[in-house]
């Protein structure tokens, strides 16, 4: 039994929204996956949401209940009793979130817990509109998978490897309640140290390494798949591994400026997949790598079904 | 939107999921409770816009532990979990470099005193202080359901094999939002007014895996009805420099908001064959937002189950509502004074924004304390 992927898509801003909301984007991504599966809201029976920066800095409920309601899963069981009874939940573990996330749903789908978990991942700056702040980093951009079993031999996701690296967190992003006024629902601070970028690739590097020396992985017949997670990552990334870099995949945001956060493994997944769900003829699988904030880090093979 | 941004492909076979062999358990449980105590007399009186508020009588909370604002008390929200943590694994078998996981979910995610966190995560922080290097941390976001659902992801990590222990911990500064409270409520209506009832603690339990059916975690069950997920708002006020929560009390603790855990739990049971008599629980706890709410859902499972309840245990009175924490420290005051027997069966019932309804049933003997 393995854990695959039946439905991924993305999501961005509307142009001339005037109020982006990370909950919509996220649950137009949901929608859109559910809808592409041909499978009812409400036989999802565990929705996972990664998003980091959301609106107006929220932190109570879940995100996921607000994406939930949205997107259109088990609304009332008293009036509508759902027979998966949907669940949600928010995992929040910076860039890392994707992975940390399918890693939960292997074990939920493995014990039988539910048949169909949903992940989403969106990120929106708390005012709305990562333009109007020079300083934030990240993409206003939505993103959702669907999970399922399937009994396909070799296909989907292998061990999700996850590690931290010790010391300074590298890059950070917090609200200073003591210098936010009354304009805490809109302000946002990232922090980066001067030296995060070389230390993720550091991380990074050694991840891939070891994942792939224990799990017997032919890096050369792998698609890597990452995030723009700092200045030079994909090309540094790729030297270390002694990987051409057109066998490291990052993609800019389709969005706008900025560099996609939680959704990028999604937006990896999209451009390394054809229409059809299958890899490019020189690669038999993909290489989810995720490095952030913490530092931490992640990493997993994915083999999609039919190949 | 464009084509390739939506892709699908069929699952080529369904698969049945891996017969259920291992189940988890309590194997320790830890806390941390800041030594100020605010009793509500003195919280009533810093509340200016409502002169004379009965807070006591209508929530039943006589007094709450609030944090240290210097910084070298740590009692930030990080602070008060790494606490809670390192009692917790004084009371283990497990030293924190044998860790598989640490998850936090905590609502209020303060570090470094005024820092509200968002990334990293506090688990990937709390684990690197406490040496737990080889753990697999993320942080959950549920609502007062936040350590429940800790809980379960990490129950369901052990049923599958794939971890063989891990640390669920909460550290709440939950007072934050009382300030705020008390600085801008103008009457007993305002939708602020359950802040007042809230308490500052940090609690953690370590799961393992369980090898005796005398000593595990039978069930817990997680559902989330999203309808009403706006009923409790929590974020910065707009008002005044403070973090706030904005709660629709009439609708969030409406009956039929109170009848989710009874339908929910007894279609659970009914689907396993068992009715709620035959669980045959010693042990009750509800989420300690006062003592009205307490009986209320109580009176309510009597209502639905159609038999007694089983006995209540509540910390409420002393400590409030401490939101996450609540049902963990229930039950670690309860098992450490020896009011809550060992080799008992407990029932804890979420009761969260979201709206999180559930059940966990848990026999607990031998979890250190």
């Amino acid at each position: 039994m393995t854990t695959v992927i039946t439905a991924a898509a993305l999501a961005t801003p509307p142009a001339h929204d005037p109020d982006p909301s990370p909950v919509r984007l996220a649950a137009r991504a949901a929608r859109d996956c559910t809808a592409a599966a041909g499978v009812s809201p409400d036989s999802i029976g565990v929705l996972v949401n990664v998003g980091v920066y959301r609106e107006s800095n929220l932190f109570e409920p879940a995100m996921a209940a607000m994406v939930q309601k949205a997107a259109g899963i088990n609304l009332d069981y008293l009036v509508r009793p759902a027979p998966a009874a949907g669940f949600s939940f928010d995992l929040m573990n910076g860039a890392c979130g994707v992975l940390g996330a399918v890693h939960v749903a292997q074990c939920l789908l493995h014990t039988g817990t539910t048949d169909r978990v949903l992940i989403t991942a969106a990120d929106v700056h708390p005012c709305g509109d990562a333009t109007r702040d020079a300083a934030y980093p990240y993409a206003d951009l939505g993103a959702a998978l669907l999970l399922e079993r399937s009994a396909e031999p070799g296909a989907g996701f292998g061990r999700v490897r996850q590690r931290n690296a010790n010391g300074r967190a590298g890059t950070a992003g917090y609200l200073d309640t003591a210098a936010m006024g009354r304009e805490g629902r809109s302000r946002i601070t990232v922090t980066r140290d001067a030296d995060w970028g070389v230390r993720l690739v550091d991380l990074a590097t050694g991840l891939v390494t070891d994942h792939a020396r224990e799990e017997g992985l032919d890096l050369d017949r792998t698609l890597v798949v990452t995030s723009r997670a700092a200045p030079g990552f994909r090309e540094q990334l790729a030297e270390r591994l002694g990987l051409d870099p057109a066998a490291v995949l990052a993609p800019e945001s389709p969005g706008g400026p900025g560099e996609p956060h939680t959704a990028a493994p999604v937006l990896g997944y999209l451009r390394a997949v054809g229409a059809d769900g299958g890899l490019p003829d020189a690669y038999d699988r993909l290489l989810f790598v995720s490095v952030g904030a913490g530092l931490s880090g992640a990493c997993a093979v994915y083999r999609p079904q039919g190949r | 939107m464009p084509r390739e941004e939506t892709i699908t492909a069929a699952p080529s076979g369904a698969a049945a999921p891996a017969p259920d062999t291992r189940s988890s358990r309590f194997e320790s449980l830890g806390a941390y409770l800041p030594p100020h105590v605010l009793p509500t007399s003195a919280l009533v009186d810093r509340v200016a816009g409502v002169p004379g508020l009965e807070l006591e009588r209508i929530t039943g909370v006589r007094e709450r532990r609030v944090y240290d604002r210097r910084p070298e008390a740590g009692e930030d929200s990080y602070g008060l979990a790494l606490k809670a943590a390192r009692d917790c694994l004084a009371n283990s078998r497990y030293e924190a470099g044998e860790l598989d996981v640490v998850v936090s979910s905590s609502i209020t995610r303060f570090k470094n005193r005024d820092r509200f966190h968002f990334e990293p995560s506090l688990a990937t922080m709390l684990a690197g202080e406490l040496g737990a290097h080889a753990a697999i941390t993320f942080d959950v976001s549920n609502a007062c359901a936040g350590m429940m659902t800790g809980v379960y992801v990490l129950d369901r990590m052990i049923r599958a094999g794939v971890v063989r222990n891990g640390l669920v911990v909460s550290g709440e500064q939950a007072t934050k939002v009382a300030e705020t409270a008390a600085a801008e409520i103008t009457d007993s209506y305002d939708p602020q007014f359950a802040s007042l009832s809230v308490g500052d603690s940090g609690v953690a339990v370590l799961l393992d895996e369980s090898a005796d059916a005398a000593d595990r975690i039978h069930y817990i069950e997680l559902m989330t009805c999203s309808e009403h997920s706006d009923l409790c708002l929590g974020m910065p006020s707009d008002r005044t420099q403070g973090i706030a929560l904005y709660t629709d009390n009439r609708k969030m603790h409406r009956e039929d908001r109170l009848r989710l855990w009874p339908a929910f739990h007894g279609d659970l049971l009914a689907k396993l064959g068992r009715t709620f008599e035959q669980e045959e629980f010693d042990y009750i706890v509800q989420h300690q937002v006062g003592t009205r709410f307490i009986a209320f859902v109580n009176r309510t499972g009597e209502a639905e189950f159609g038999t007694p309840m089983p006995e209540s245990l509540a910390v409420v009175e002393e400590f409030g509502n401490t939101a996450t924490t609540a049902h963990f420290l229930a039950l670690h005051q309860h098992l450490r004074a020896g009011t809550a027997r060992r080799g008992a069966k407990f029932l804890l019932v979420p009761a969260a924004s979201g709206v999180v309804a559930g059940a966990l049933s848990a026999t607990i003997t031998s979890a250190g304390v």
